[in-house]
């Protein structure tokens, strides 16, 4: 059986074991199952706007707010502070997985797991962050699995789909089309600890210390993935498709 | 690190480009790095291709702007309606 929080549920902030231990009461708790809406049929993206940029502190007063009523079982308080990072992780998933469907089903595995583990969320690092973190251990369970495929059933590492970017003019998508196909095969061709690194720092543009948190490793670690990672591309593509991207 | 000579030197910075393009290299290591490429096509080269990489990866992404699927909130909803957090039916 697996425990609550399970395996995949990244443990920085899981300093006692996974248990009904110290976990709070729902049914002690004023509101536990957020009265106010308990369908959970609030927007996830939500009013709250827990990462709400007009004003970060209010942001994060929400945000403190609604984990605690997560943490207490009100799972509508979970989607709405959840929520405000459900696009960006949907994406870091289609990225690490190069197919949104396995990526949507993933993405429900990651918001199931942070639900059960949020009782042991201590915010030792951002909510962000820990969720991240979650995402990229479920994306690297599934790619695992993938690979455990027997032959035949598995199609292997799948390329990994860059659309266009909406604003680029259409002359300009042509041109960027085959460097983004070359791109799509070469990340998908890495091991996913290299992927990883290179999707969340170029792609996705975190900083190498929050990058490296949610890979679970160090700073020198990370580095030293990310070079990899670039020298792999790079060696994939070839320099002179990469001097033609405009960089 | 001992004094490198011209191989080393290669060596060394051919390693180390990616750390240079991301700012993380001590200033004595980026004078170095520097010194080398100045006169080496290939680190040069590495360098320029570096830089381009970074910068195709990043604006060739067309995901931004996506939305996650209504779904992803199901299975945590089907779990949040059994119990709490971390309850042992989660």
């Amino acid at each position: 059986m697996t425990p609550p929080g399970g395996a995949a549920t990244p443990a920085p902030e899981s300093p006692r074991p996974p248990g009904p231990t110290g976990v709070p009461d729902p049914a002690g708790a004023a509101d536990p199952a957020g009265a106010a809406d308990p369908a959970g049929a609030a927007d996830p993206a939500g009013a709250a706007d827990p990462a709400g940029a007009g004003d970060p502190a209010g942001a994060a007063q929400t945000e403190a707010s609604l984990l605690a009523r997560a943490q207490a079982g009100d799972v509508t308080a979970f989607e709405r502070l959840s929520g405000a990072y459900a696009d960006r992780l949907y994406m870091l998933l289609v990225r690490l997985l190069g197919d949104p469907a396995e990526a949507e089903d993933v993405a429900q595995e990651v918001m199931l797991r942070a639900w059960r583990g949020i009782a042991r969320f201590r915010g030792q690092s951002s909510y962000f962050t820990w969720l991240y973190r979650i995402a990229v251990n479920e994306a690297n369970r599934a790619l695992e699995k993938r690979a455990r495929q027997p032959a035949g059933v598995s199609i292997g590492a799948r390329e990994l789909d860059l659309p266009a970017a909406p604003e680029e003019e259409p002359s300009r998508q042509a041109e960027n089309s085959e460097l983004r196909r070359a791109l799509g095969r070469a990340l998908a061709g890495l091991p996913p600890p290299l992927r990883t690194a290179i999707v969340l720092r170029d792609v996705e543009g975190l900083s190498t210390q929050e990058a490296a948190e949610i890979a679970g490793v160090g700073q020198a670690a990370f580095k030293s993935r990310l070079h990899q990672a670039r020298l792999r591309v790079r060696a994939a593509i070839g320099d002179e498709a990469l001097a033609g991207s405009g960089g | 690190m001992g004094m490198p000579g011209r191989t080393g030197d290669h060596k060394w910075s051919q390693r180390h480009l990616s750390h240079y393009i991301e700012g993380d290299l001590r200033p004595r290591a980026r004078r170095r790095l520097d010194r080398h490429a100045h006169g080496c096509a290939d680190c040069g080269r590495g360098i320029r291709a570096m830089r381009a990489l970074v910068h195709a990866v990043h604006g060739l992404d067309g995901l931004t702007g996506s939305r996650a699927p209504a779904t992803i909130f199901d299975r945590a909803r089907l779990a949040g309606a059994g119990g709490a957090p971390s309850s042992p039916n989660a």
